[in-house]
This record gives C-alpha cells, sequence and structure tokens, in this order.
C-alpha cells in the first residue's frame, strides 16, 4: 500500500490569464506555448518558402535580388528547423509525456520553462535581422562562406545567436524530459509498459542531449572566428572548414532524425487507438525506433559525400545508411500490420498519420538512392536531394505533426476539431505536397538543377518543373492554413470532447481534457502497457458484479 | 543511378499499396471486427531478413557502382599521347564567382575547360576563397572545392562536344551565374587551344608591360 496523498492546486488565480500561462513552468502550458509558438512559425516558414518559390517561377526572374534570395533562404532554413520542427516536436513531447507516464509534474519544470522562451528569445533574434541584414550564408552557414571576409555585415551573427538560444532551449528542455522519464513515472510503469510515444521522447531527448552541444560548440567557434580573429574554420590558416561541416551536419542529421523518429512514434499511438488495436509488435517498434535514433545520427557524414574525405568514411556512411532500410522497414511494417485485422475509425488523425507514412516512404526511398555513394556523387546538391529532404521532413513535421495536432487537440482543449475541414485540408496538403517537390526529383535528377541558387537559365529544360512546383507550393499552403484556421476556431466551437474521444490505452485519456493543473486525482497502479483499458475493464468488472448483487432484490414477486 | 531509382520505386509502391490496401479493407464501417492479433518474434526476423537481404543487396550494388566510378579510365588510341603513362592534370580553381582552369603549359583559362577527346584527366579541384562545388552532371558528377585542402575529380570524355555545368554549393550572390563549360576536343585541337591560348596571355602581359613603360597608364 502506498502512503495517502494530498494535492493541492495553486491558489485561485489573481492575475490575467496570459500573463499566468506566460509565467507557468507547468508542462501542459509549457507544451502549449511551444506547440502555438511553433505552428506560428509554420506559417511564417510557408512564407518564406512561397516568396522563394515566386522567384523560381519562371527562368532568370528578376523578383528578388541575389541577396535578398539568399536572405530568405537563410530565413527560410532556420525557421523551418529551429523555430518550427524541433520546438513542435518537444511541445508535445512536454504536453503529453507527463501525462502518458502518470506524472503530475515534470522533475525539473523551471528549467524546461527557462528552455522554451530561450526558444522563441532566438526567434525574436532572428527575425529581428530584418531590422539590420539577415544572413546571406544559406540553410548551413558553411565557412569560409559564413566568416567575417566573405559575410561583413552582422547577419551570420544574429543567425547564430538566434540558433544559439534555440539549441540551448532544446537542451534545457531534454534534461527535464530525460530526468522526467527517468524519475517520474506511476508506480508500475516499467519501461517495458511505457507507451511508443513517451518512448521516443526519450530517445529523441537524449540524442539532443547529445548532439545539442556539439552544434553550440560550433556555432561557439564561428563566433570567435568572426569577432576575436579566430582561425577554426578559416581554410588554409591552420583552420578547416571541413570541421564546420562534420559538426553542423551531426547536429542537422541528428534533428532530422528525431523529426522522424518522433513523428513515427506519434503515428504508432494513432494507429492503434483508431484501429482499436494494440500495435502489431511494440518491442519491434520500439526497439527499432531507438536503433534509428543512433544508427542515423552516426550516418552524418551522408551529408560530405562530394567533401574531399577519405572512400572509407563515405563508405561507412553508406552501410550505415542502407542499414536504416531494416528499423524503417520493420516499422513500417508493423504499423501497417497493426491496420491489419483492425477496426478502423477513419477520423482526421489517422487520415494525417497515413498521410505521413506515404510521405515519408517517398522521401526515404530517395534517401536510399541517394546514399549510394556513386548516385551521390551525380545527385548531390541538386534540387532532387531537396525534394527527398522536403518529403522526408514534410511528412515527418507537418503530417506527422498535424497527425499529433489533431490527436491530441482534445485533450488539450477538451474540443474536438472539425472533421470536414480537416479531410478537404488534408488532400488539399497531399495534393500540394507532390506538386511542389514531385516535379524537383526530376528536375534534380534529369536536368540537374542545383539547390540554393536565386535563379536557373532558359534553356536549361527545369521550366515547367519548376512552374509546377511554384503552384504546387501554394496548394500546400491553402491547406496547411485551413488546419491552422481548423485549429483556431475549433478552440471555441469545436465539438466537446470527453476525456477520452478515441478510447485509447494510454493515461493521458484517463485525465480531465483540458486536464487540471495536477493532472491526475489518483494515480493508478500500472499492470500492463494498456493502462486505461485496464482501468475500463475493472470497471465494467464491478459494475457487473454490483448489478449482479442487485438482481436478486430488484427480481420481480411472482 | 537506375539501381538507385529501382530500388525508390519498389518501397515507394510497397508500402503505399500495403497501406492503401489496408485502410480500405478493415474500415469499421464495412463491419471489420478488431482482432487481437500481435506478432510473435518469428514474423519480426523474418521481414527483418527480408529487409536486411535487401539492404545487403543494395549494398553490393553501390559498392560495384561506386568502384567503377572511382577507376580510372585508360587514355585510348585516339586521345593525347602524353597522357598514355599517366592522366592529364588540369588544376581547376573555384573563386568568388568564376572558374579558373591551370593548364600544364602554364596556360589558363576561364569559365570554359578545353580537355582532348579520349584522354583520361585528372581535375584538381582547389579553392582560394569559399566552398564550391564543381558540377557537370553529363560527363563527371561533382566534387568539392574546399580552401586548404585537395580534391580530385578523375573523367574521360568519350566523344567531342560541349557539357554544361554549374557550381553546386551557396557561394554568395554570384552563385547561381558561376556557371562552366567543358569543351571536348580532339588532341590537336587542345594542342592548338593551348599554344593560342598561351600566345594571347603572352600578348595581354606585352600589352600591359608596354603601357606601363610608355607611361599611357592612368
Amino acid at each position: 500500500m502506498r502512503a495517502p496523498e494530498v494535492v493541492i492546486d495553486d491558489f485561485p488565480r489573481r492575475r490575467a490569464r496570459w500573463i499566468e500561462i506566460a509565467t507557468s513552468a507547468d508542462h501542459k502550458d509549457v507544451g502549449r506555448i511551444l506547440i502555438a509558438s511553433s505552428l506560428g512559425f509554420l506559417f511564417v516558414a510557408l512564407v518564406d518558402l512561397l516568396v522563394m518559390r515566386l522567384q523560381l517561377a519562371i527562368p532568370e526572374n528578376t523578383f528578388l535580388s541575389p541577396v535578398a534570395f539568399n536572405r530568405m533562404l537563410s530565413m527560410y532554413g532556420a525557421t523551418a528547423i529551429f523555430f518550427f520542427a524541433v520546438p513542435l516536436f518537444l511541445g508535445f513531447f512536454h504536453y503529453v509525456v507527463p501525462l502518458q507516464i502518470g506524472a503530475r509534474w515534470t522533475a525539473l519544470p523551471r528549467v524546461s520553462q527557462l528552455g522554451a522562451w530561450l526558444v522563441i528569445a532566438g526567434a525574436t533574434v532572428l527575425y529581428s535581422g530584418f531590422l539590420f541584414t539577415p544572413s546571406e550564408a544559406g540553410v548551413n552557414p558553411l565557412p569560409p562562406l559564413s566568416e567575417l571576409a566573405f559575410n561583413a555585415n552582422n547577419g551570420v551573427d544574429a543567425w547564430t545567436s538566434a540558433t544559439g538560444l534555440a539549441t540551448l532551449g532544446f537542451v534545457l528542455m531534454a534534461i527535464d524530459l530525460t530526468t522526467t522519464l527517468r524519475r517520474m513515472r506511476a508506480p508500475g510503469m516499467a519501461w517495458r509498459r511505457l507507451p511508443v510515444f513517451s518512448w521516443v521522447a526519450a530517445s529523441g531527448s537524449w540524442l539532443m542531449l547529445v548532439i545539442g552541444p556539439i552544434f553550440l560548440a560550433a556555432l561557439t567557434m564561428l563566433e570567435i572566428d568572426r569577432n576575436f580573429d579566430g582561425v577554426f574554420f578559416v581554410g588554409g590558416s591552420g583552420g578547416a572548414p571541413l570541421l564546420w561541416q562534420h559538426l553542423s551536419w551531426i547536429f542537422f542529421t541528428g534533428v532530422y532524425v528525431l523529426v522522424l523518429v518522433g513523428a513515427l512514434g506519434a503515428i504508432a499511438e494513432v494507429v492503434s487507438a483508431f484501429a482499436r488495436k494494440p500495435l502489431f509488435s511494440r518491442p519491434a517498434v520500439i526497439g527499432s525506433l531507438v536503433a534509428i535514433t543512433v544508427l542515423g545520427t552516426l550516418a552524418w557524414m551522408q551529408n560530405m559525400l562530394t567533401a574531399p574525405i577519405g572512400i572509407g568514411w563515405m563508405y561507412f556512411a553508406m552501410i550505415l545508411s542502407l542499414a536504416l532500410i531494416v528499423p524503417f522497414g520493420l516499422i513500417l511494417f508493423n504499423l501497417i500490420a497493426t491496420l491489419v485485422g483492425g477496426s478502423i475509425r477513419m477520423r482526421s488523425p489517422l487520415l494525417f498519420a497515413a498521410g505521413a507514412i506515404a510521405m515519408i516512404s517517398i522521401g526515404l526511398a530517395a534517401e536510399i538512392s541517394h546514399s549510394m555513394v556513386a548516385v551521390a556523387w551525380q545527385l548531390k546538391n541538386t534540387v532532387d536531394a531537396t525534394a527527398a529532404t522536403h518529403f522526408a521532413l514534410v511528412g515527418g513535421a507537418v503530417f506527422g505533426g498535424f497527425a499529433m495536432l489533431h490527436y491530441w487537440f482534445p485533450k488539450m482543449t477538451g474540443r474536438t476539431m472539425g472533421e470536414t475541414l480537416a479531410a478537404i485540408s488534408f488532400w488539399t496538403m497531399v495534393l500540394g505536397t507532390l506538386l511542389a517537390f514531385g516535379p524537383l526529383f526530376l528536375a534534380g535528377g534529369e536536368e540537374g538543377q542545383v539547390v540554393d541558387a536565386y535563379k536557373f537559365f532558359d534553356g536549361t529544360g527545369v521550366d515547367a518543373y519548376n512552374l509546377v512546383a511554384t503552384i504546387g507550393s501554394f496548394v500546400l499552403a491553402i491547406g496547411i492554413v485551413m488546419v491552422l484556421v481548423n485549429a483556431v476556431l475549433s478552440r471555441v466551437n469545436g465539438p466537446e470532447a470527453g476525456h477520452d474521444p478515441w478510447g485509447g490505452d494510454s493515461l493521458e485519456w484517463f485525465a480531465l481534457s483540458p486536464p487540471d493543473p495536477h493532472n491526475f486525482d489518483v494515480l493508478p497502479d500500472v499492470r500492463s502497457a494498456r493502462p486505461l483499458r485496464d482501468i475500463r475493464e475493472a470497471v465494467s468488472h464491478s459494475t457487473r458484479r454490483a448489478e449482479e448483487r442487485r438482481a436478486p432484490e430488484s427480481q420481480p414477486v411472482a | 543511378m537506375s539501381v538507385g531509382f529501382v530500388a525508390a520505386a519498389i518501397v515507394v509502391v510497397a508500402v503505399n499499396c500495403a497501406l492503401i490496401y489496408a485502410l480500405r479493407r478493415y474500415r469499421a464501417d464495412r463491419g471489420s471486427e478488431p482482432r487481437e492479433i500481435s506478432g510473435g518474434r518469428r514474423i519480426q526476423f523474418r521481414v527483418g531478413a527480408v529487409l536486411t537481404a535487401f539492404a545487403a543487396i543494395l549494398l553490393v550494388a553501390a559498392i560495384v557502382l561506386t568502384e567503377k566510378a572511382r577507376e580510372m579510365p585508360a587514355t585510348g588510341s585516339t586521345g593525347l599521347q602524353v597522357a598514355k603513362s599517366g592522366p592529364l592534370r588540369i588544376e581547376a580553381t573555384g573563386q568568388q564567382w568564376l572558374w579558373r582552369y591551370d593548364y600544364p603549359n602554364e596556360a589558363f583559362s576561364y569559365y570554359k575547360l578545353v580537355v582532348p577527346v579520349d584522354t583520361t584527366v585528372a581535375l584538381d579541384l582547389v579553392s582560394t576563397d569559399v566552398v564550391h562545388t564543381w558540377s557537370v552532371p553529363d560527363l563527371a558528377g561533382k566534387r568539392d572545392a574546399v580552401p586548404g585542402k585537395s580534391n580530385q575529380l578523375v573523367f574521360r570524355a568519350d566523344e567531342e562536344a560541349t557539357y554544361e555545368g554549374s557550381s553546386a554549393t551557396l557561394s554568395g550572390q554570384g552563385y547561381a551565374p558561376m556557371r562552366t563549360a567543358v569543351e571536348v576536343v580532339s588532341p590537336e585541337d587542345y594542342e592548338a587551344f593551348l599554344e593560342s591560348q598561351k600566345a594571347a596571355i603572352q600578348a595581354a602581359q606585352d600589352r600591359v608591360v608596354g603601357l606601363i613603360q610608355t607611361k599611357q597608364t592612368p
């Protein structure tokens, strides 16, 4: 027997609601701030993308100057990665994980609160760059281009400060998550019973603890180079431009892995809830996700196959990348095998989860061919690689992110999102993604159109591909905006959801919607990987017992 | 490239057909009841074995392709005969925002690289400023020119033609127009090009010296 617990909520609030949320260290408030801000930055990244796509709609366009294009490019990359994709997953981890593991709060709430606000501070620094000059050094600012000699204004400094603040925030939030997962699990919530989404939160947070400090070190070295006459990355004066490539690609590859693993973990929850079946094999899915986290990050040199590194390192990266076929394949097999024999309700979370699987499969299939060294020598740094990355990351972060949003929205707001608008926006997004990035496979693979260029030339045979891609990106943007509008409208007007609208098996559906500040009045003893199902069965069992006991009394007297 | 394309096509078709079939076949409104089946170890090992075999086949194919691409082709009978013993070495320098080619006889050219047909050419890639990537997709693929490092790309052009290329790493404002062209000519034309290029460079040098000595410079 456990000792009785006393739970006291905060005193009634005296301040305005937004101040309460902004100063709160409650994991649900931290999660909501991150999710809301990252969806906002999804819209901003979309605007950046559309401006660049307008420039690339027709050959030799003069809509943007080269400098303006490079600035949009640098903004787009940083926004999409540091202020949309990673914060979205960390936000959902923070909101959902303590509920799933039956914790009342996180282990280090103030640490993750600080982390969330550091991310927002980073975004503020990045976009205040427009007040002076944004970075012109591209998505990954490779030295020496990002050194003072070639980018003399403060753009790159703003970029490094912004991404540095955000990365520091990610690391702080990862510290809170790993500690919470280690120390705060409910009685009986052994690792073997932990929901898949909490597992990916654990492996993703441990990954961030490894890659985050590496990137912070690289950023610090670049800042020393730029401001204090350092030579870390200066070619030919004792420095090594390739060092930055290694350090930054470890981080960016890790982030790519974190997004895919996080999305697949969420998809696993959604698929099992809407097929009304447990996962086909939990150990296989969890083991594969952990394997991808490790192997995928170690394959960072897959991004450097045209750089002057030894052929042995290239083969090392290729073997790791091709080895990833096994865990990725096992996950996809288990997800589909979970659907087989299920009783599938085609609601919006499952729709977006299926879309995510489809898009991720296209992106990963293209990555398989890119990981072959000889193919990479042809296709690296063409828009074919852009397309592969975007299919995987739009599939993971946007489709996967929207699957999470539709799935946990009732928990966060007490209301479900509109189903009709969800279906319309989903199919618009599918069409948009295929049109926006599909033609780039042909433009890069067949015609060799290169990445990051502010214009392409007449007579290179890529006019039609680029025009279709521009139209497609507008269609995709319309679809995404419809989802955001749906979320805003449903917060107030959506149909009310109970505490468990989908019939889930994990503990977040045991709490109220939205949960009380202390999450649970009573912490259940966890006896299996499906604790809420156990509770449901126990309740129906005792109800039946009570009815049986009452039965003789209510029997009509003959 | 075709191996990669076939592998990618297999993955996309297999995953999406299975996904769509499962989603349509087991709909609740078609009366499908949930069956609590879960996989044992054996099926996971079987699927894992199939995937491992797939990955292994791709690995072997990739190694074969890569080794073929790395193999140094020999100079043929119609090629430049002095390149019989070793490849013709040309230095390609990436600089913002132009490619410069230095030939063995100290002649150089910008933008346009002239090479003899049927001859092994080793392009030594260097950079004087930022990272550039030399990319002529129809001839030789691409490699990076990194300051302080040397990188090499070996190729042999089998027919006389002109190949268009570009730079493939963002290098600043002039990145998109930083293109290049490789003109493949007969060995005789190549020798003639070197001589005329050298004479033209000498003429330009003489003119500069003359202008300064006759005090015609501003």
